[in-house]
């Protein structure tokens, strides 16, 4: 058992970690058209962009999964193996495709930058499985960070722990 | 074998200098960086990939963003030209007035890296500051911390002091090439205006620049308005006593500038010197409808120091003791003033020129509230937690 002070500095913790990505004034969010695309099938991604003017995206396929297009002109995408680089200039939205492999899922994962902010931040993780099937070597470019400090359920563990704590604080 | 190295070393040190001064992504090293340059940039950076830093790519933004993606010039009030190829982000200031006008454009703080003595021991009105290194004084400048400190500008005089920050210039410029060293006042009507504007421009901050401007003007120009048809017989005759006793000033100083925007009439305006002392029997034939004495020499009491009222009404009292100023129409009249030179003589000189005014045209400018605007201006563009009620002494009665 971890010792009541020390849950509560686990608490904290998360919350320090969790806030400054939802305070900074920008966020980016991601919607895939499938989270379970057939072998071979193409799919589309969405990156919704607020309170960005100019900054960078940067996301990371699973292993297996490959860029297949996008609607930003050329000279704003870059692609180096599982990475796209996307440079945003005013940019709400940013739509790119991707060709799920025969078989494999894994999750997308993706750091943001605003240049004129200064501030960054994680893209939440999105899972995706080719025909819904989990395999072995499954998140080929998941970052475990960048899941904790960006999903919903981070926020809701720490909310729950911090309650926790101080319930059991209030009953000493 | 050495001499390769040594050579190498050069190159390296050359390259990293022709890097620095350049804008950074500027690919074609054409002193412009245009669209496709900058997200090539963006894009390399992003993939971690070439030599651009995080700071490199914040700093093109801001060039491309708020530049165009052009280098920016600004022209200080010594004349000179200064080119900037990034935004400033290491600031060093020698004057606690171009500080105290950084913070009313609400610069980011943090960037200003060291300051002056001075406004390194004002420790009420620049709290904080003393976290901050100390680069001395411009007559007696830390010059090895200013270098070690890296900085990409430094603040000096313009137009007085010029030797001492001719000095500094010249070693910063022979020392550190990187460095930009403006030269602004900041404490005088004329200029005070175009200054703000420049510094604005220069650290991005032209929005505030423009607010700041504006209410400076609407306090500066509703006293000139408000004396504008006193013809010049019918100006109020002026005693004004600097620091020192029977010092006063005369046309072409700071002080003599701001008396006459408040409508005064300075008998010593014609003296040769710029701060001449003058007979004590001179200021008792002169006969002025009004005195003011300057208080606050070296930090003395008064000010943003403490809320001693009782310094300021002591320094009044000792000076209408003088051997024959009860015969002057100034006391007889109960126009006796003591003013803090915080108020009058650096950034804030506006605060004080609007309580000349008062005193001189106490009917022309009844409406005036110089203790309101001094309280806007410390909240508002100082962003200090300063309330004028129960902290500071600037001016008796």
């Amino acid at each position: 058992m971890i010792p009541l002070p020390a849950n509560r500095l686990l608490c904290i913790a998360l919350l320090i970690m969790v806030v400054p990505v939802a305070a900074s004034g920008t966020a980016v969010t991601r919607a895939l058209s499938t989270a379970e695309p057939g072998a071979g099938e193409t799919f589309t991604v969405s990156l919704s962009i607020e309170g960005m003017a100019l900054g960078g995206v940067v996301e990371t396929l699973p292993a297996g999964y490959a860029f297949a297009g996008t609607d930003l002109p050329d000279d704003r995408v870059l692609v180096r193996e599982q990475k796209i680089a996307f440079a945003v200039m005013n940019d709400t939205r940013i739509t790119y495709s991707v060709r799920a492999p025969a078989s494999g899922s894994g999750d997308i994962t993706g750091r943001w930058e605003d240049f004129i902010g200064g501030t960054d931040g994680a893209v939440a993780a999105s899972h995706v499985a080719v025909d819904g099937i989990e395999t072995a070597a499954a998140s080929g470019g998941a970052d475990p960070a960048v899941r904790e400090a960006g999903s919903p359920f981070a926020v809701l563990a720490a909310v729950a722990g911090i309650l926790l704590a101080a319930y059991r604080g209030g009953r000493r | 074998m050495n001499r390769h190295l040594l050579l190498a070393v050069a190159l390296l040190l050359i390259a990293a200098t022709a890097s620095a001064a350049g804008i950074p992504g500027d690919a074609d090293g054409n002193g412009v960086l245009d669209q496709p340059e900058y997200t090539a940039a963006v894009l390399t950076y992003l993939v971690g990939e070439g030599d651009l830093t995080r700071t490199d790519i914040q700093d093109a933004t801001w060039v491309l963003a708020r530049w165009d993606g052009r280098p920016l010039e600004v022209t200080d009030s010594s004349g000179q030209t200064l080119t900037l190829s990034r935004p400033l982000r290491r600031v060093v200031t020698f004057t606690g007035e171009s500080l105290e006008t950084l913070r009313s454009l609400g610069f980011d703080m943090e960037k200003v890296v060291a300051v002056d003595k001075y406004s390194h021991a004002k420790s009420a009105f620049f709290p904080g500051f003393q976290e901050k290194a100390n680069v001395g004084s411009i007559w007696s400048p830390d010059m090895e911390r200013v270098l070690t400190l890296r900085p990409d500008a430094v603040f000096l005089y313009a137009t007085i002091s010029t030797a001492a920050c001719d000095e500094i210039q010249q070693k910063l410029e022979a020392s550190s090439p990187g460095t930009r060293v403006f030269r602004f006042d900041c404490f005088k009507p004329a200029t005070y205006p175009g200054e703000i504007r420049a510094i604005a421009a220069a650290t991005g901050c032209e929005d505030r620049g423009d607010e700041f401007v504006g209410f400076y003007e609407s306090v500066m120009d509703g006293i000139r308005a408000g004396t504008a048809d006193v013809p010049e017989d019918g100006k109020t005759r002026v005693y004004f006593e600097y620091w020192t006793d029977y010092k006063t000033f005369a046309s072409g100083s700071g002080y003599n500038e701001k008396l006459e925007i408040a409508g005064g009439y300075n008998p010593f305006a014609g003296e040769s010197a710029e701060y001449p002392e003058v007979d004590p029997e001179a200021v008792i034939v002169s006969n002025p409808e009004v005195v003011v004495k300057l208080t606050g020499q070296k930090l003395a009491a008064g000010g943003y120091a403490g809320h001693d009222i009782a310094a300021l009404e002591a320094t009044r009292s000792a000076i209408l003791k003088r051997p024959g100023w009860t015969r002057l129409a100034a006391v007889a009249d109960d126009r006796v003033h003591v003013v803090h030179s915080d108020i009058l003589g650096g950034a804030q000189h506006f605060i004080g020129t609007a309580y000349l005014a008062k005193w001189f045209y106490p009917e022309r400018f009844a409406g005036l509230d110089p203790n309101a605007i001094h309280q806007r201006y410390l909240t508002e563009f100082q962003g200090l937690d300063f309330n004028l009620a129960s902290e500071g002494a600037f001016v008796y009665p």
